[in-house]
């Protein structure tokens, strides 16, 4: 027998032979790995876009860092909201409302706050830290209050969470808009210090914010009684049920987990600029956290989605944002690019499931 | 005509699944076609259906060679595949069913309605069927949509049919109408290939079998020369159990573990009352739309009841859903597998952990240690052939899938163990080992529920029956009076005398 060339080339490259069978071990079992290499190549084309005009290295890597920060931290917002739009597509589910509980919570927390006359905690006396603090924990709450309200009439209503996030997304911000017509609010300035609050000269705390909450979102996914039964839900509702898990129960938590994050999106984004475009703010940010949860291999029609690939696809999402500003496409344009990417990742998900 | 598969080869990847198979099938001839899940019945069909193409060999009709590239190709020459999930459309009048994807169309491609109405009543009259072609089909019941694809089949000239397990869905009646449908198809000299798993059948229309197992022909011949037993022992290789199972000394048992009284929900059951003791095994049994899944589902606290009472221990207890039923002691395996209790998404281990999650969890945190060591014992316990536990759960075949089900509802220790059909989609030899393990853990003094459409598993196994009708229990059997022909009786809704061993409710 005459052995293949290709083989016996393989044979005494033993080195080459593992990593090209790991490669394909890994490309064909780990279904982030994929998604990992997606973004490892938009990293080096951003790096590559930025050139190597520099006198020094450190130059060059001040640049490079400034850069990174800048796109994590005009996404954190945006991105928290994916990761608990991650579980609520996991459901089988969709929330179409989270832009308008954008602003939503985000008004109340600035009328509560309001140094001006409009400002309820300044009215009943409460003022300085205190007030910031009861701010945080009031807001919160609302954020969470709003998301099980949601979570009750798809759960106990039966709406369809199409329906029920559609109707709310409409409903929160036409409210917010017709109550603070005319209305001019001020934060104080302490508020703005979550997320303007530097470490090392580098105002990251919303990159930090980010990071946690996908760390224990990560954890809660795979290792809690939660995490496990949201998939058993999104995957067979019917045999989750017949198995003793409490379908409703878990889907509103998970509603209620969405206005929670929507709501410390909020707070970010009001402590960041001092204020909110209540007409404008958080429009298009169900599509943006929807299309980084489908870039990151979460199945649309539940069951399956990965915390982490989400945060990869917010990356991958990001990064392609800042490299279409760098190459100077009309803003119109960038749009498109956008939905090229997402419809290009499902369709390679498409082919690695039937590979 | 005739049509001859000549030493037809196939294999995916690495597995060959059919291995030189050859028959033929003629005009006027009811052929079976059995074998365990996986034996390569449905990929011999496919390759004829045109669905699937063969590796080597080759397919002849009136010794003429054929190539199949397509289902079309197939069906043009006359032979016509009725699947198991059947391709008709519920939102359409039957009528119009029948010439799906053939519509027969005016200029312009307006459709031409009236002249598919009249082929329709036409063909009907040629079959003898009694249908109005104007009834939707979402309205028609099982049988009749089976009929109305064989009769689609017949307006394609068809002179082969493939029919893959018609009857699993049907009532007694049903079938028999289904049946009457083939002799009728006979009689035209077309020829059927029927697959089916329920040897009886096979006895009742087919003249002749074919059985394969591994992908090899492994017996052939007339089906009036084989008993039931032959048949079983040629798909599984081995000479099959068929022995009664049942205990003989079960000493009267004290402990009453469950009871129900007058329980009722809207459309389902009425007036239901039973009790059920610590290590018994009670079989329920009765014909489609009995109700008895629904009972045992509405006991589980997954479906509602009107009214009614249940006891848990002597303790009465509304159960208000499913979770709290486990608390209570109450596991419930449902039936079809694959919609009701394999999650596709999960892997092996969390299948088989999922119901005690909560129990074992610490601040809502997995135990995954503890549920890894209790599946471990449970794996040997209940012979589940796997590799590694975090593979697929889809990775495993019908019995050992089964296995894993059973072994979540083992984990959460029940009082009463209600088992839906616990052996549907399970090959033999797996159906044996479940038996078994019911009967082992009626001996742990576990009270034991078996529903079952099958008179013959009840009989196997339980201790005594209860049967239903229409929602109502007719009738409790036990010992000799336990017979098939006592328990159709009642689940027909005969009604029984005073014989001994039959107590009327």
């Amino acid at each position: 027998m005459i052995p293949n060339k290709k083989e016996n080339y393989d044979d005494i490259n033993p080195l080459k032979k593992s990593f090209t069978k790991w490669f394909k071990n890994k490309w064909s079992n780990d279904p982030l790995f994929s998604i990992l290499i997606a973004l490892i190549i938009m990293v080096v084309l951003q790096t590559l876009t930025l050139g190597f005009d520099f006198n020094s290295f450190g130059e060059w890597f001040q640049a490079w860092t400034s850069n990174w920060i800048n796109i994590l931290r005009n996404n954190a917002g945006v991105g928290i909201v994916a990761l608990g739009m991650t579980f609520v597509i996991m459901t089988g589910g969709i929330d179409l409302s989270v832009g308008s509980t954008l602003v939503v919570t985000g008004a109340f927390a600035m009328y509560l706050l309001d140094t001006g006359t409009q400002g309820i905690l300044g009215m009943v006396g409460i003022t300085g830290a205190p007030a910031i603090l009861l701010t945080i924990v009031l807001v919160l709450a609302f954020g969470y209050a709003l998301g099980a309200l949601i979570g009750i009439s798809i759960t106990k209503g039966m709406v369809p969470p199409f329906i029920a996030t559609l109707g709310a997304m409409m409903i929160f911000r036409s409210v917010t808009q017709h109550f603070t017509q005319g209305y001019n609010t001020t934060v104080p300035i302490e508020f703005l210090q979550i997320s303007s609050f530097k470490i090392g000269n580098l105002m990251i705390m919303p990159i930090i914010y980010w990071a946690i909450i996908a760390a224990i979102l990560y954890y809660v996914s795979k290792r809690t009684t939660f995490g496990r039964q949201i998939i058993a839900v999104g995957s067979n509702e019917r045999a989750a049920k017949l198995s003793g898990v409490n379908v409703n129960k878990v889907k509103l938590r998970v509603y209620a987990l969405m206005g929670l994050l929507v709501s410390i999106a909020a707070i970010i984004q009001v402590s960041r600029i001092g204020s909110m475009d209540f007409s404008n703010a958080g429009r298009g940010m169900e599509m943006d956290a929807i299309a980084a949860a489908v870039v990151g291999g979460t199945n649309m029609l539940g069951g399956r989605g990965y915390i982490l690939g989400t945060v990869y696809g917010m990356l991958i999402i990001a990064v392609m944002n800042n490299l279409l500003n760098l190459f100077g496409v009309p803003p119109f344009l960038r749009e498109a690019f956008k939905g090229v990417i997402v419809i290009v990742a499902v369709l390679l998900q498409r082919k690695e499931k039937t590979a | 005509m005739k049509i001859e598969m000549n030493t037809i080869r196939k294999s995916f990847g690495s597995n060959d699944v059919l291995k030189d198979v050859t028959f033929s099938v003629q005009g006027g001839e009811i052929c079976a076609l059995l074998g365990e899940n996986g034996a390569g019945k449905s990929t011999l069909m496919n390759i004829l259906g045109g669905v699937v193409r063969m590796d080597s060999g080759s397919i002849l009709i009136d010794d003429k060679e054929v190539q199949f590239e397509t289902p079309v190709d197939s069906l043009e020459a006359g032979i016509a595949f009725i699947h198991q999930e059947l391709n008709l459309i519920n939102d359409l009048p039957v009528y119009e069913n029948m010439f799906l994807g053939r519509e027969i169309k005016r200029k312009r491609g307006i459709l031409d309605l009236e002249q598919m109405y009249d082929k329709t009543v036409e063909i009907f009259e040629r079959m003898n069927v009694k249908l109005d072609p104007n009834t939707m089909v979402r309205d028609l019941d099982a049988s009749y949509k089976q009929i109305v694809e064989i009769c689609r089949a017949m307006m394609m000239n068809a002179s082969i049919i493939i029919m893959d397990e018609p009857t699993t869905s049907l009532t007694e009646t049903e079938i028999e109408r289904v049946f009457a449908m083939m002799r009728t198809l006979q009689e035209n000299n077309v020829g059927i290939i029927f697959i089916s798993h329920k040897l009886n059948e096979v006895k009742e229309i087919c003249n002749r079998y074919i059985v394969l197992r591994d992908g090899i022909l492994v017996s052939t011949g007339n089906v009036s020369d084989v008993t039931n037993k032959d048949l079983a022992s040629y798909m599984v290789g081995f000479d099959v159990r068929t022995e009664s199972l049942r205990r003989n000394n079960i000493q009267e048992k004290d402990k009453e573990v469950l009871r129900v009284e007058r329980l009722t929900d809207n459309c389902h059951f009425k007036d239901i009352h039973f009790s059920i003791h610590a290590g018994e095994i009670v079989g329920i049994t009765g014909l489609l739309g009995d109700g008895r899944s629904e009972l045992f589902q509405a006991i589980f606290g997954a479906n509602s009841y009107e009214s009614g009472k249940i006891f848990l221990e002597g303790k009465e207890v509304t159960i208000k859903d499913t979770y709290h039923a486990i608390q209570e002691g109450i596991a419930y395996l449902p039936r079809n597998r694959k919609e009701n209790a394999i999650i596709k998404d999960m892997n092996i281990i969390e299948n088989a952990s999922i119901v005690t999650w909560p129990m074992f969890s610490n601040r809502g945190i997995i135990n995954t240690t503890r549920h890894e060591q209790l599946f471990n014992e449970q794996q040997e316990a209940l012979r589940i052939k796997m590799d590694k536990m975090t593979d697929n759960i889809t990775s495993l075949s019908g019995g050992n899938q089964q296995k894993v089900v059973l072994s979540k509802w083992l984990a959460a220790n029940p009082k009463v163990l209600i088992l839906d059909n616990p052996t549907q989609g399970v090959d033999v030899g797996a159906k044996e080992d479940i038996y078994d393990i019911i009967l082992k853990l009626a001996e742990e003094n576990i009270a034991i529920i078996v529903l079952s459409s099958e008179a013959q598993e009840i009989i196997r196994v339980c201790d005594r029956a209860l049967v239903m009708y229409h929602g109502v229990i007719k009738g409790e059997v036990r010992d000799e009076m336990m017979n098939e022909q006592i328990i159709m009786s009642l689940a027909t809704g005969g009604e029984l005398g005073e014989e001994k061993g039959v107590y009327q409710q």
